[in-house]
């Protein structure tokens, strides 16, 4: 079960090399600010997952603390002008 | 392996699935709106499949209601998130 | 190849490739959300390197506070000089590529010279480990931070409170339309508030707690209290007030009021300069600087010396 724990961790992070071309490509400044959010989804899976796999129980606080703070750059995000983004 | 891993590789292999269609969607849908659907549908039921997947392994009640605790988080952070990024994108386009 | 190998690699190259990207982008804000990003990756890097302690800093402070930090600073940029985000410095300095090709082979050479060096038995880190079991801490990070070198960490306290002052002195208070984004009538905004805000007062409590015997402490403890301060600002339900009272002064300073107090009273008792005398201590002095680093951090963050709570 450890290696496949292993897999998981391994494929989660493959899907966010591939979320990174959304990051990079835009085209809007909310198409980054939403694949930045996936990211955050992703990581406190993996976190969640590594847990169990290495056995330290202290990642499930960590993985805790983004999912709740994920709001707070959403609402500072809400604040900008996004027009300079534009092409 | 035992039944409870197995039925924990069911939940986690459904999981990843989600994560995958997730950043399917975010690659491929065709603006910011359906992209959206990526960040509030798909990776919150991926999540919550992966806790189910944690919670059959650890088969113990303290991390079962962490795990709980984390996936409700998401959703209510996804919601809110979304919401705001829908109105920013709006915004922008007027 | 095994799975650690390729994770930890894709981890490693990930955290080039993301801190490349944040310092080349060609637009501000492409590089302040790449930093977040950036931020994500590194806690994962830190969890791989069996550091939870870093891993917490990073989420709470990472996603609570630095994210929000820069979005709102170039916030203020574009509101001063409405006309700076049509000319950001772009395009690459020619010194660039010369200063680059140095540091990396400044760091191979560091590197590749590190990998000879014969593993030390008697290092500190031992000794601190083997001191560990006398003190009643079970975290080995708190027992350093507390302990061994707590002369480091009142230090650190001290430059904290010089910072709020120091930007206190240079800036003028920000008026209460800059430190909010989101008018109170915005939809569902309340209702994470209504989660996220005592759920941080909850989870600082547990890491304080919890920081003695595991992963956690007053850093991590401060910055998720400071990550919910943050919240309140962005959102107008905490504003920027004019002069401190006498209950924000206390706070501020609070941590080094008790490391002091503590460190310095034990003297009378024939000890030595801040030998704290139990884990009593620890408590009380973990529990202030928790205060003391909180709201340090969230009137850094809101730019002004007080805050005070929105009139109706």
């Amino acid at each position: 079960m450890s290696q496949i724990l292993g897999l998981a961790v391994l494929f989660l992070l493959l899907n966010l090399v591939a979320g990174l071309w959304r990051v990079a490509r835009g085209p809007t400044a909310a198409d980054r600010m939403l694949a930045a959010l996936l990211f955050g989804s992703t990581t406190v899976a993996v976190l969640l997952i590594m847990a169990e796999w290495m056995a330290m129980p202290a990642l499930r606080s960590v993985a805790l603390l983004f999912v709740m703070l994920a709001g707070i750059v959403t609402i500072a995000f809400f604040g900008l002008p996004a027009d300079e983004d534009e092409r | 392996m035992s039944a409870q891993e197995w039925v924990a590789l069911v939940f986690l292999i459904a999981g990843c699935f989600f994560y995958l269609a997730g950043t399917i969607g975010l690659l491929r849908f065709g603006d910011v709106h359906s992209r959206l659907h990526a960040l509030t549908k798909a990776d919150n039921l991926g999540l919550m499949l992966v806790c189910a997947s944690l919670a059959v392994l650890a088969a113990n009640w303290r991390i079962t209601a962490l795990l709980v605790l984390t996936w409700l988080l998401g959703l209510l952070a996804a919601t809110v998130s979304a919401h705001l990024i829908a109105r920013h994108a709006r915004r922008v386009e007027k | 190849m095994s799975v650690d190998l390729l994770i930890d690699g894709l981890l490693g190259l990930g955290m080039i490739v993301l801190a490349l990207q944040v310092v080349s982008e060609r637009t501000v804000l492409r590089s302040i959300i790449l930093f977040v990003v950036f931020g994500l990756v590194m806690a994962l890097a830190w969890t791989r390197l069996q550091a939870p302690d870093l891993a917490l800093a990073e989420a709470a402070i990472g996603a609570g506070v630095t994210g929000a930090l820069m979005m709102m600073a170039w916030r203020r940029l574009l509101i001063i000089n409405p006309e700076h985000s049509a000319d950001t410095p772009r395009g690459r300095s020619a010194v660039a590529i010369p200063v680059a090709l140095l540091s990396t082979a400044l760091v191979a050479t560091i590197g590749l010279s590190a990998l000879n060096i014969e593993p030390h038995i008697d290092t500190a880190g031992r000794v601190a480990l083997d001191e560990m079991t006398d003190t009643g801490l079970g975290n080995p990070v708190t027992g350093v931070l507390l302990l061994f070198r707590n002369l480091d960490t009142l230090l650190e306290m001290a430059v904290l409170l010089i910072a709020l002052l120091g930007a206190r002195a240079i800036s003028a208070p920000a008026r209460p339309e800059e430190a909010a984004v989101v008018e109170t009538t915005t939809p569902l905004v309340g209702a994470l508030l209504a989660t996220l805000v005592p759920l941080s007062i909850l989870i600082a409590t547990h890491l304080l707690l919890a920081g003695t015997n595991e992963p956690g402490g007053a850093f991590q403890a401060g910055a998720v209290l400071a990550a919910g301060g943050v919240a309140l600002v962005l959102t107008a339900r905490l504003q920027p007030a004019k002069r401190p009272g006498l209950a924000t002064q206390l706070a501020v300073t609070a941590g080094l009021l008790a490391f002091v107090g503590i460190g310095v009273g034990i003297m009378a008792f024939g000890e030595t300069l801040l030998a704290l005398p139990g884990t009593w201590a620890v408590y009380l002095i973990e529990t202030a600087m928790m205060v003391s680093i909180g709201l340090t951090l969230a009137l850094l963050f809101a730019g002004a010396p007080a805050l005070v709570g929105r009139r109706a």
